[in-house]
């Protein structure tokens, strides 16, 4: 009689995660702090802490002991289904993993067993499932023409055919959130600094294959973070910047890793780059902006790379803003409810999880709700809308300093 | 060979005699299943690969392969050193301190009484040891029994370190709403079998001692008690550590070692 296979396996997982597994103490710190557990309704399946004891439990009745003995234990595929239903319901925000007494990586450890699971033929989730077709044919997941990044740029805006400072908009900036994109470009034309752009030889950096696991397939996310870094490379850069904290981690932790190289250039975050400017005294601003307001910490730029300060002291250095903290901030920031796409998986918690976050910022009579992410200003305006908190405008940090500087972003092309 | 063994037990009388050949066949048997369900975890965490996004390598060294390639990688948010992650998270567990004084006080009180009872007992172990093998040549060491009672206090102060800790554990699971419904098997054999090793502990010392804990039970029932509460002990302090929740007590250290200290 044939050996019975186990009905999972260990692919896209590591040997220490495969270890992490057996490291939970199951204290609940998790589940105490997870924002889609939270805005579920506190559906037990989205507990960080049971999906690891699931898994676990997958893991030891395929491979532990008694496996070992008298074979593998089957686990129902609707169990399996549900399993994988649930470990979508996560925006990979890092909550979890901040607040593990453990110190599991969680954040890795979801993706693997979201990358588990589409090798297995469960995963991804919803609408995820198109984001490999859109990238392969349109370079984006918007379906939009890949020529379209940049062609919309006003006449007046200078962009260098080579420079040492290269621009990645990222999708979501270039192709749905350009006042975002625009207002980056205009800041370093205003500063005198000469920078380039990819245009349409950008490619998606691969985040939202990454975080639903899909990354594997075809070798997709790979092969187009390779050609990223060839083609910033072949506009002569040395420092690559981002007003998107998605590309931006990306770039950072994910690239090396797909590739296997360190990257031959730096990775900086906009706000990295301008807090070293106003720290020299480079930045004069001339418009004040009489405002109180308050920062949204993205998670792919806070938790996940420790980028806290930065956007702070570039609001603070700002004239006429009143800075003022959310309750939530930092490394217990709450998340937007945008990323491991949820948003385009699962709206509704999305929203939910964003509408919460709104709350955090009404509660401080903040009347701007700040972020350095244009996926997060999407989401927190798509919650300010669902609550109907109109007198909160959502905007990102870089959209605030280039109104300070006194640029003029009115002629933003509709997307 | 009919050697005595010094922790808790008279000489006199026919009653059950602990003899250092039973302590060594139960503690050499107890190693035995400890290293076999070490090996079998080994073997079980092989099963994953020694990179991200690698294929798995199926290989009983790819957990410590992965293990050192991730200790020595460049951490983008906290990059601490492994001697501060050994001293300040893995010994002084500050990140429970963080989320919870009173979880961190109770988990806290339990390493320390547990780890430094474990400790105190390989001591007297050694003791012994070198007592009798010295003795086979002539050369006179420290007497066992008088290193017993040497122990007797710090025995005695980790032991109700220890039990302090117990008592929140099992208050916290039964009385604290939330923790008492997140309860599972899992968690309830940890407990169970930390609270037994105590309890019998302190019964066969009580009975050793004619003290409190002794709960007035004969003398001579005091080697059986002492008995058991080894076989207990080095049941759950050993071999069953690889199959239960007791695998945390090596698995954090090796999650925080990894992940420096985590996030």
């Amino acid at each position: 009689m044939a050996k019975r296979e186990p009905s999972i396996n260990t692919e896209n997982f590591t040997a220490v995660q495969l270890m992490e597994l057996d490291s939970c103490s199951r204290c609940g710190e998790c589940v105490d702090w997870c924002p889609t557990y939270d805005a579920s309704g506190r559906d037990p399946g989205l507990a960080p802490r049971d999906k690891i004891l699931r898994w676990r439990e997958y893991i030891n009745k395929s491979y532990g002991l008694r496996a070992k003995l008298f074979g593998p234990k089957a686990i129902p595929e609707e169990e399996i289904e549900q399993f994988k239903n649930d470990v979508y319901g996560c925006t990979t925000c890092g909550m979890c993993a901040t607040v593990c007494e453990s110190a599991i990586n969680t954040v890795e450890l979801w993706e693997s067993m979201r990358a588990n699971l589409v090798k297995r033929g469960n995963g991804p989730f919803g609408k995820q499932g198109a984001f490999l077709k859109l990238i392969g044919e349109y370079k984006n997941p918007y379906m939009a023409d890949n020529k379209d990044r940049t062609n919309w740029f006003p006449e007046d805006v200078k962009i260098e055919d080579k420079a040492e400072v290269l621009y990645f908009g990222g999708c979501t900036a270039e192709l749905r959130q350009r006042k975002l994109a625009l207002a980056t470009a205009r800041v370093l034309n205003k500063l005198g600094i000469k920078f380039t752009m990819l245009g349409e030889d950008e490619i998606c950096c691969g985040s939202a294959l990454i975080r639903t696991g899909q990354y594997f397939i075809n070798d997709t996310a790979k092969v187009n973070a390779q050609k990223n870094i060839d083609n910033i490379k072949a506009k002569g850069a040395k420092t690559v910047l981002y007003a998107c904290a998605g590309c931006y981690r990306a770039s950072l932790v994910d690239w090396p890793r797909l590739t296997g190289q360190e990257l031959p250039f730096k990775v900086v975050h906009i706000t990295q780059f301008l807090q070293e400017l106003i720290e020299k005294g480079e930045i004069k601003w001339e418009k004040s902006i009489d405002k109180k307001v308050t920062y949204h910490d993205p998670c792919h730029l806070g938790r996940h790379v420790g980028v806290f300060e930065p956007p702070r002291a570039v609001l603070e250095s700002i004239p006429g803003i009143e800075f003022i903290e959310m309750e939530r901030i930092e490394d217990n920031q709450r998340c937007c409810g945008a990323g491991g796409g949820v948003k385009a998986g699962i709206p509704d918690l999305a929203l939910g999880v964003a509408s919460t976050r709104v709350e955090d910022a009404l509660a401080t009579n903040a009347d701007i709700l700040s972020s350095a992410c244009p996926f997060c200003k999407r989401n927190l305006s798509d919650g300010r809308d669902a609550i109907g908190a109109k007198e909160l405008d959502v905007e990102d940090v870089i959209v605030l300093v280039a109104e300070a500087m006194g640029i003029d972003l009115s002629d933003t092309p509709a997307e | 060979m009919a050697m005595e063994y010094f922790s808790g037990l008279p000489v006199n009388g026919d009653i059950l005699r602990i003899t250092f050949v039973q302590i060594m066949i139960l503690a050499n048997l107890a190693i035995g299943i400890f290293l076999i369900g070490m090996y079998m975890n080994l073997k079980k965490w092989g099963m994953g690969s020694t990179g991200y996004g690698q294929s798995p390598s199926k290989s009983i060294l790819a957990f410590p392969k992965m293990l050192m390639y991730q200790m020595n990688e460049h951490a983008h948010v906290h990059n601490q050193s492994v001697l501060e992650t050994f001293v300040l998270d893995i010994i002084f567990q500050r990140r429970i301190l963080r989320r919870s004084p009173l979880r961190w006080f109770m988990h806290f009180t339990i390493f320390v009484g547990w780890m430094t009872l474990f400790l105190l007992s390989l001591l007297m172990f050694a003791v012994e040891m070198t007592y009798m093998i010295a003795g086979q040549f002539g050369i006179h060491t420290l007497d066992p029994s008088l290193f017993r009672e040497m122990l007797a206090v710090p025995n005695d102060i980790f032991s109700y370190i220890l039990l302090t800790g117990i008592i929140i554990a099992i208050y916290r699971r039964l009385f604290v709403a939330k923790v008492r419904e997140a309860t599972i098997a899992y968690d309830s054999i940890l407990l169970s079998g930390l609270t037994l090793i105590v309890i019998t502990g302190f019964v066969a010392d009580g009975i050793r001692t004619g003290r409190f804990w002794g709960f007035g039970l004969p003398f001579e029932w005091a080697p059986p008690a002492a008995l058991f509460h080894v076989i207990i002990s080095l049941l759950f302090c050993i071999a069953y550590i690889p199959f239960s929740k007791y695998i945390h007590m090596i698995a954090i250290p090796l999650a925080l070692l990894a992940n420096k200290g985590g996030e």
